[in-house]
């Protein structure tokens, strides 16, 4: 025995060790090693009758601390890699798991369904009404006399015949708006009127990538006595920041629509550059972007419901709910809303 | 409206910055469309259908006046009505020396009610090109310049806001100008060289014989200037707004200045036309006048009175605006207010330019525009009343939505007008889609009698971009010539579930449809429902299912033709399984809302297999029919749990396996009167059905 045949033997054992994974190997390294009839370490010690007698004590305490070391070693070793192995029964758990089919619902429902638990939560009514109309409910009505000029802002789709409508009446017309819905609900209910109405309404546009001649709309209507445009801006102040984030700032700009005296569209600032319009193509560098239009219900609106307009106030509006997707998720053609590819409905939550 | 920002400076001296003066006049109500810079700037707003006005510089230049607080600047163009000079007759002309008689033109208006009023004058003239400072500011303003004469006539549109024409005199018969309807089949040359049938409901400039324009739209090509024109009738009127409106549309013939008539013009304007382009023509050397100005109005108009008060103006806009601001913002855009009964009340006074002005309401736009609607406070409307209950249909789609999307379908939306061939096959019989009188094209001709052809477009689109498996359903309404209606459809190709590294999946099959109708039937607690063959022609006959609730018919099921959906796309060969349910007789026979919980049973059930050999064209309905005929009122449910074809069965024959549960709600059965009731079970479908048991 000598200090050189000592240190090669734990060189030996430390190679062998760290090649060993499982509980066999770790047996076998243990066997090569310690076992008492062949084992390296045995045979070492053995040997220990062949050195100096001076130098024996002093081998034999070094052959000992080896046996020991390697003994401690490996009884870690092995109980880690017993802990380790899988209990009797262990099933893979990296495999994937069975899923029941669960589908998803269209994100223009989404969006409207979020609008709809918004408004309900701030005391209106949900109303939903018949997609073909008569003349009277979609324009008349609504301050828009036969050969008026806003009838061009609303490129109509008509029946080619008339068809009794889920109304009752004869309908000749693809409603271009809901506003019908509230035409009828006025003709039939007392003031005070607060209600949404969101469906499918259809113009004459072709199909594009900001344009389809069926979409979703969602109106709103609100009257009663001393209801101002200051309600108005109140109102869609809590509806837009919840739906697009309180950081955003709106703006009313006066426009025109027929039914509304006096109107305006409203601007939310734009998303993509804060509002700064900074290089930023989505707001074509104004830092706003048109979100709806709104305004206070004209007088001949309700002269033709058959509500006193010297006692009565309200106001509308009106928004594009592919629009408002368009600009929530950053949809970049409006035409993936209709053409329902998996690929894109499996993207929007549950 | 293009406005070039020299010509605008030239009236009203608003900021030097192009950018400023387009945001702030477009916080006024007018959509920038585009801001040019360069040379010549151009401001590019979009105008609203109310205000025909703002079709001119002068117009844009009232707001500005609002805006800035800036006086509109005094000369020619915003000169007074009643400041126009009118040449004398007689006058001596300077470059021909010859003198005129007052007869040169005689105008008549034959039809006051399209057109009250009618301003002419004869000019002598020498047509040449424009000037370039003229031609450069119509071309700035998008408009192609002629010749001097057209070019002046177009200048007066853009900067004051009337539509002129200029008629060759000589190609004038009689030198008369009749404004009168068109006759029966009348036809006529228009500028653009396209003949025009007319009727009688049309406006037109005549001649002594024939009509030489249509009223406020287009010009005729027989009397249009050419190099040699010496003299020409220059035209300034006004048209009825409705009558320009529906000949531009049947004609399809929309121009510049029948955009402005349709709109409504100001009744005032047409001397004024005549007026400036009389000096236009001097400053220019293009010619001058030989006539005096013929201003035929027979029936002059009133301006229209407002009374305004600053409490509506308060109720409207929720704002009180200061009593002195009121006519600060309206007089510059050419309102007259006068003070009424002291303090907040007015009488103003609408200039005929305002058509859009006819209610206290307008005028409150008026103030609000100019005050800004971003001063106006952010309130909420109170709450006077509890929210009603939700409408039922919201509830009813929203439980579909939930329902079918646990069961793997997402939600498809389609549109509603499809192909009228694509439609055909879905109509009942005797019964036509309901057809679109101006589709856009014929692939959206017809209104969709049933949700499911936008359905299987929506599976051939996904299948063609490789999706092999494809679960889709929409609610939506459909038509047909007798109405409009609401139902859910569903499709299904492809695999049952979920693909899994643990067994292969099964391909979805008729049953797979079956499950999901009546899995919307308990959805929505339909006690109890029938199916029947259904002879649908979309179906495949044999796997062709009506679903019959109450006696009513609710739906159909089974599988798709393939040819139509070979025809759409689909892969020839993987079929295509499909649902479609009446939501309104869905909701009919749905449960109400007045359920009672049933108490658990207190006694325990017992439960016996039978397996039985019948033949296979045995409906599994039958021989439930005759077990619950044979059984005691302990017999709680029959489940069929296997069904076997193969060795051992012969052929024609099938056995079928049975689980029936026994229980009796006020004590324990014993087996031997559960075994009595099995025995007569047994025998029961030994005489019905020829059953073996096995």
């Amino acid at each position: 025995m000598s200090d050189s045949q000592i240190d090669a033997l734990r060189a030996d054992f430390e190679r062998d060790l760290s090649t060993a994974t499982t509980v066999t190997a770790l047996r076998g390294v243990r066997d090569r090693y310690l076992s008492r009839k062949g084992g390296l370490v045995s045979g070492l010690l053995k040997s220990l009758g062949s050195a100096p007698p001076d130098a024996r004590p002093r081998l034999g305490k070094l052959a000992n601390d080896l046996r020991q070391q390697i003994e401690t070693q490996l009884d870690e070793r092995i109980a880690a890699a017993e802990a380790d192995r899988p209990p009797a029964g262990a099933v893979d758990l990296t495999l994937p798991g069975r899923q029941p089919a669960l589908g998803h619902r269209h994100p223009l429902t989404l969006l409207r369904e979020r609008i709809e638990s918004i408004f309900s939560r701030m005391g209106f009514l949900i109303l939903e009404g018949p997609e073909l109309e008569d003349e009277y409910h979609n324009f008349e009505a609504l301050n828009m006399p036969p050969d008026h000029p806003a009838r061009d802002m609303q490129d109509t789709l008509y029946l080619a015949a008339p068809v009794r409508s889920a109304a009752g009446s004869p309908a000749t017309l693809l409603r271009t708006h809901t506003s019908g819905m509230q035409i009828r609900y006025m003709e039939q209910h007392k003031p005070p009127v607060r209600l949404i109405a969101p469906g499918r309404v259809y113009r004459r546009d072709n199909l594009d990538l900001t344009h389809t001649p069926m979409f979703t709309q969602v109106e709103g209507l609100v009257v009663g006595e001393g209801i101002s445009l200051a309600d108005l801006k109140g109102t869609l102040f809590v509806f837009l920041r919840e739906l697009f984030g309180e950081e955003r700032k709106l703006r009313f700009r006066p426009s025109f629509f027929p039914y509304t005296e006096p109107s305006a569209e409203v601007d939310i600032s734009c998303g993509a550059c804060g509002g700064t319009g900074r290089d930023c193509s989505m707001c074509k560098r104004t830092g706003w972007i048109e979100i709806l239009g709104s305004g206070m219900v004209h007088p001949a609106v309700f002269e033709a419901v058959g509500y006193d307009p010297d006692r009565y106030t309200g106001w509308a509006f009106g928004m594009g709910i592919e629009r408002t997707a368009l600009l929530k998720w950053g949809v970049e053609d409006i035409r993936l809303f209709y053409e329902n590819d998996l690929r894109f409905l499996e993207q929007f939550p549950l | 409206m293009r406005i070039v920002y020299n010509w605008l400076r030239e009236i009203v001296p608003v900021p030097d910055d192009v950018d400023t003066v387009a945001r702030e006049i477009s916080l006024r109500g007018f959509e920038l469309a585009a801001v040019e810079q360069g040379r010549e700037p151009v401001i590019d707003f979009e105008i609203t259908a109310n205000r025909p006005d703002c079709l001119s510089h002068v117009g844009i230049a009232r707001e500005a006046s609002a805006i800035w607080g800036l006086a509109i600047k005094s000369g020619s163009v915003a000169r007074d009505a009643g400041s126009d000079r009118i040449p004398d007759s007689g006058q001596r002309i300077p470059d021909s020396g010859q003198r005129i008689p007052a007869d040169a033109l005689d105008v008549v208006i034959e039809a006051p009610d399209l057109c009250p009023r009618y301003c002419a004058q004869v000019f002598h003239v020498t047509v040449a090109p424009s000037p370039s400072w003229l031609q450069q500011r119509l071309e700035a303003a998008g408009v192609r310049p002629i010749n001097n004469i057209v070019d002046v006539t177009n200048y007066v549109m853009l900067e004051i806001g009337q539509p002129m024409h200029a008629f060759d005199l000589e190609r004038l018969g009689q030198h008369r100008i009749v404004v009168r309807r068109a006759r029966a089949k009348e036809s006529m040359r228009t500028l653009d060289g396209i003949d025009r049938t007319l009727d009688p409901e049309m406006l037109v400039i005549a001649d002594a014989e024939r009509a030489v324009a249509v009223g406020g739209v287009m010009g005729g090509a027989d009397s249009e200037i050419s190099t040699a024109t010496k003299t020409i009738a220059l035209e300034s009127a006004y048209f009825e707004p409705t009558s320009v409106r529906r000949t531009s549309k049947r004609l399809g013939l929309k121009t510049e200045a029948s955009a402005r008539f349709e709109r409504g013009s100001d009744f005032e304007l047409p001397p004024r036309g005549i007026a400036r382009a009389a000096e236009l023509f001097t400053q220019i050397g293009a010619g001058a006048p030989i006539s005096p100005l013929i201003d035929r109005y027979p029936a002059p108009r009133e301006k229209r009175q407002i009374q305004l008060r600053s409490a509506r103006i308060a109720r409207l806009l929720g704002q009180v605006v200061p009593p002195e601001d009121v006519p600060r913002f309206l007089k510059p855009l050419g309102f007259e207010v006068a003070p009424k009964n002291g303090h907040g009340e007015w009488t103003v006074t609408v200039p005929s330019f305002r058509v859009d002005v006819v209610r206290e309401e307008d005028l409150i736009e008026e103030v609000g525009r100019h005050y800004g609607f971003d001063r106006l406070p952010v309130r909420f409307p109170p709450l006077d009343a509890a929210q009603p209950p939700p409408d039922p249909i919201i509830v009813r789609d929203r439980l579909i939505r939930q329902t079918l999307t646990a069961a793997g379908f997402s939600e498809a939306m389609t549109f509603a007008f499809i192909e009228r061939q694509a439609a055909l096959p879905f109509c009942e019989r005797g019964v036509d889609p309901a057809a679109i009188q101006n589709p856009l094209s014929e692939k959206f001709a017809a209104l969709r009698p049933s949700l499911l052809p936008g359905l299987i477009d929506s599976c051939a689109h996904n299948r063609r971009r490789g999706r092999k498996d494809i679960q889709l359903f929409e609610i939506g309404s459909r038509f047909t010539s007798r109405g409009e209606g609401c139902g859910v459809a569903f499709a299904w190709l492809g695999a049952a579930t979920l693909a899994h590294w643990s067994g292969a999946s099964r391909t979805a099959d008729f049953f797979d449809a079956k499950g999901t109708v009546e899995l919307l039937c308990r959805a929505f607690g339909v006690a109890a429902i029938d199916v029947a063959p259904s002879s649908a022609p979309y179906l495949v006959r044999g796997r062709a299912a009506e679903v019959i609730s109450d006696g009513t018919l609710l739906g159909v099921f089974g599988q798709l033709v393939p040819a139509i959906g070979d025809a759409r796309g689909l892969v020839a060969g993987e079929e295509v399984y499909v649902g479609e349910v009446d939501l309104e007789v869905l909701a009919r026979v749905a449960a109400g809302d007045d359920l009672r919980a049933q108490s658990l049973p207190r006694y325990p059930s017992i439960v016996r297999d039978i397996s039985i050999v019948v033949d296979e064209t045995l409906p599994a309905a039958s021989v439930r029919g005759t077990i619950r005929a044979a059984a005691p009122s302990t017999l709680v449910s029959i489940s069929e749990f296997d069904r076997y074809q193969g060795k051992g069965v012969p052929e024609g024959r099938v056995s079928l396996s049975l689980r029936l549960t026994f229980r009796d709600p006020d004590r324990t059965l014993t087996d031997d009167e559960v075994q009595g009731a099995m025995d007569r079970i047994v025998e029961a479908l030994r005489t019905e059905h020829r059953a073996e048991q096995r």
